[in-house]
Parts: structure tokens; sequence; C-alpha cells
């Protein structure tokens, strides 16, 4: 059998996976596209193999806001897995490539029959709502250049290529911050050699130190796969008890 | 540990909308195992990276989720009353929760054991979709969330936090004070203060002593950003209505 490659899919029962290969249909995700805007009714759900999803919430008078990537770990379409027919999200493509696609009335016939894959999928929008609180916090509490070293990282991680085509705008949304703030933030990352940039490519020339350069949020999203990661957040000591020094959100 | 107390100084469970909304037979069944409880304010229900024992369903109790970061800041990404329940890392398979539960307005709560709501929520297809329901419902929530707190000022946060309070809360007023309103909107103090303030010379609420009091719920509303109103419909159209509505709608 061949490698399944995504790994949401391949963490199901061999048997259970041999029943849902009839309905996968491989298709190729092209960058830029819409899968879904909020509000739509939901008619395929998609596995990412070597595309990434970037989810967006939309808001009025400024740039949408990404809240969650989706690429090989995860699927595309999670209100479905909830019972719930309609996406709450903007899903944009954001890393051009292949991806599993199924409808989704046959995801819901195979919901209904294979109690591993709800459960799998349990885990996964479980994940997935960690990386969410933990963007939404990351968004609030890190400064502009640790947040895009993290962005980029996590987008390597899911293309698996240290170089994608990404326009400043398109960073702006993804980061919740104007043009001029991305175009110094990648500007200083360049300045230290640890990315190049020009005409909508990045490339990221020195993986270690960009990783440096992110915050912690990058590896407490990575980790969150193999669970490991929440001890290592430090236990707070009380939950009032350091309101003075948190520190205003950065912009 | 939250006090188990006196059935006769409690509310039902009836009063969480999530167990009204069990069929006669799945609410027999749960009963047994409920548990009321006490949470005063400021109370932690679990820690990040800690295991949790029970899920909890509020009745006339509040719980705030806080994302905690690595380097100990701390912003709120939910408000859980009686509209849900507290815990789904349980039957959602997470091992650990990757936020913390802290009682915000002190009240009532039913508990139920992990062991019993893991079981249950395997066993019986109604419990389970309607827990779903609620995951998307709170997905839908934190984002908006993340949304709200990255490109709204601190007055239309504090609007918005007021509101999801008050729909959770019988009457108008709320115990609260500054310090904890800082720590769930993730600013400082004395942006909570200033902005209260500014809400108290409008003449929209009345703020003493931990005490505050809505006075003109209407001009909080045009006060406030749209994430309120998204949150709330996404809230009414996903979740069971309240107990009275409920029957009425039946009867």
């Amino acid at each position: 059998m061949a490698a399944i490659l995504n790994s949401l899919l391949a963490a199901l029962p061999r048997k259970s996976y041999r029943r849902l290969v009839s309905g996968l249909a491989p298709v190729t995700l092209t960058f830029g596209d819409i899968l879904y805007h909020p509000g739509d009714t939901i008619r395929d759900v998609f596995f990412p193999v070597e595309s990434l999803v970037s989810l967006l919430t939309p808001v009025d008078g400024h740039l949408a806001l990404e809240v969650g990537m989706v690429g090989r770990e995860g699927m595309v379409g999670v209100p479905l897995a909830l019972g719930i027919g309609v996406s709450s999200v903007r899903a944009l493509v954001q890393g051009a490539g292949p991806a599993l696609k199924m409808s989704a009335d046959r995801f819901r016939t195979e919901l209904h029959a294979i109690p591993a894959l709800q459960a799998e999928l349990n885990r996964y929008v479980h994940t997935l709502m960690a990386q969410i609180s933990q963007t939404a916090a990351c968004n609030r509490f890190h400064v502009v250049e640790a947040r895009l070293a993290r962005w980029l990282l996590m987008t390597r991680d899911r293309v698996r290529s240290g170089e994608f085509r990404m326009t400043h705008e398109f960073l702006s949304h993804m980061l919740g911050v104007r043009r001029v703030g991305v175009t110094e933030a990648a500007t200083a990352l360049q300045r230290r050699h640890l990315i190049e940039y020009s005409r909508g490519n990045i490339r990221i020339l020195d993986h270690a130190g960009l990783e440096a350069a992110s915050c912690d949020c990058y590896t407490v999203v990575r980790d969150m796969h193999d669970g490991a990661v929440y001890s290592r957040i430090p236990a707070p000591h009380s939950p009032i008890s350091r309101p003075s020094s948190i520190p205003a959100p950065h912009s | 540990m939250p006090k188990a107390v006196p059935a006769t100084t409690l509310p039902s469970p009836k009063e969480n909308h999530l167990l009204a909304a069990l069929s006669d037979e799945a609410y027999r069944r749960l009963l047994p195992s409920l548990e009321g409880v006490a949470l005063p304010l400021g109370m932690v229900l679990y820690e990040s990276g800690g295991t949790q024992g029970y899920v909890y369903f509020p009745t006339d109790s509040i719980v705030s989720l806080l994302y905690v970061l690595a380097d100990g800041a701390s912003a709120e990404i939910a408000v859980t009353g009686s509209e849900g329940l507290v815990g789904i890392a349980l039957f959602m398979g997470g091992e650990t929760t990757p936020s913390r539960a802290v009682v915000q307005s002190a009240g009532h709560a039913y508990r139920l054991r992990a062991s019993v709501c893991k079981a249950q929520f395997d066993a019986n297809p109604e419990l389970q979709h309607l827990l779903l329901r609620f995951t998307q419902a709170l997905i839908t929530q934190m984002t908006q969330t993340a949304v709200c707190n990255r490109h709204h000022s601190i007055d239309q946060q504090l609007c918005r936090w007021l509101l999801l309070s008050l729909d959770r809360l019988k009457g108008d007023h709320l115990s609260m004070t500054q310090e904890l309103i800082a720590n769930m909107l993730g600013v400082r103090r004395e942006g909570v203060t200033e902005a209260a303030s500014r809400l108290q010379a409008a003449g929209l609420i009345e703020y003493r002593r931990g005490d505050i009091h809505v006075t003109d719920r209407k001009r909080l509303e045009a006060r406030v950003c749209e994430c309120y109103a998204v949150v709330k419909r996404e809230y009414d159209r996903l979740l069971p209505a309240p107990r009275a509505a409920h029957i009425a709608a039946v009867g």
C-alpha cells in the first residue's frame, strides 16, 4: 500500500482507511482559491497533502485575520465533522499543491459508519482549537517580526518547502497588521540573512536562525501533535496574579 | 476543588440548556452522575496543561477560558455559561487542556466525572451530537474573539465582554473587578479603567466597588463591535434555546 500522505488519514485503522479510499479524489488546490466563504454550505471536505489552507475570519472595515492553518496534519471542513453543514470561516488556499477531496454526502455517510474516523477528527479538532487559541494569543502579545517568523516556519512545515509565493498583502491578512508593518518585519528578517524576499517569492535561508527569531508559539503549535506540548507551559501561580504586568497588544 | 452543595439550594440541572435539550431518557441516564457544585468567583476549574477530572455544565455561573502563553501572558478566548459546558478536551480526546478555566461570575454548575462523560459520549449519539454542535459554536466564539482582540478598541471589547456576560446571567448586574476584566481582555488595568469610565460617563453602566450595573443595554449594543452579534447569531443558530423558550416552542 502506498504511503498515506495526509497524517489524519494515516492515523486511521487500515481497514477504515481502505473503506474511505474510493470516496477520496485527488485534486490540486490552486493558490488564492477560496474553498468556502463564511456561511457557505460545505459541499466537499479536503485533506491537504502538500498544500496549505488558511482559515480566515473577516471583519468589517479591517483585513480578514488568519485564525488557523490546515496542512497535511488535518482536514478543511471541520464543521461537518461536528454535525454542522455550513462554514464559519473563509478557507483560502495559500500553498498550492495536492489534496484529497471527499463530497459532503459521502463524508457524512463514512462518519456515521466509521467510529474511528469521528474519534480521529475529534482529536484533530481539539488540536486545531489549541492552534486557534495559540494564534489568537500570539497575535495579541508578540511583535510582528516574531509572528512573521512563526508564520513562515508553520507554512514551510506544511508545504514541505523552504520557498513559497507570498505577497505583502497576503501576509498582512495572515498577521493582522498593515502592509507597512509586514514590509518592516520582512526587511528586518532579510537583513539578518534569515530569508530572501523578492517579487512575491520568499525563500528561507537559515532555518535555525528563523526558529530563533520566532516566538515560542511556533514550537508549541508544532509539538501539539505529539501531545507533549502542554507539559512545557509553566503552570501559572493563580488566575488573577498578574494583571498589571500584562503588556499592551503590539501592532 | 468546588464544594458539593445540598440539592435544596441548587438550581435545577435543566437550567443548563444542553442538559435541558436532552431527551427524557438520555437525561435520566445522566442524572445520577450529575453532581451540583458551587463555583466561587476566581476559582480555577483546571489549569492549562493539566488533566481534567470533570466536565462542568454551568447553570447560573460563567466560566472564562484563558489561553496562557509560554511567557505567562494570558488572554480570554471564550466564555461559557448556562448555554454550554466547560471541558470539551475530555470528550474530544485531547489528553490535556490547552486553556485555563476560571470562574468569572460566581454561581453553580453540575459536573460529570471524566470516565462517565467519556462513556456516555461514546454510548449516546444524542449526547454526542449535542456536544459536538456546542464545540462548533465554541470555535466560532474563539475565532471571533481572536479577531476582536486584534482589531477592535478596548471600549468595543469591553462592550462585547459585558454583553456576552449579561446574556449568561439573570438581571443586569455583574460582580467583577477591573483587575479581572483586564486579565480577561489581556490589556492593562488602566486601559480597562479608562474604557469603563467612558461607558459610565456616557450613562451606559454604573461601576461601584466590584459591581457593574448595566443601565442602558440598548446603547451598549449600539456601541459594541460586530463581534458580539456574530457570536450571538451562531450560538442561537447552533444551540438549543433556553429552557423556557424550549418549552414554549414545544408546547
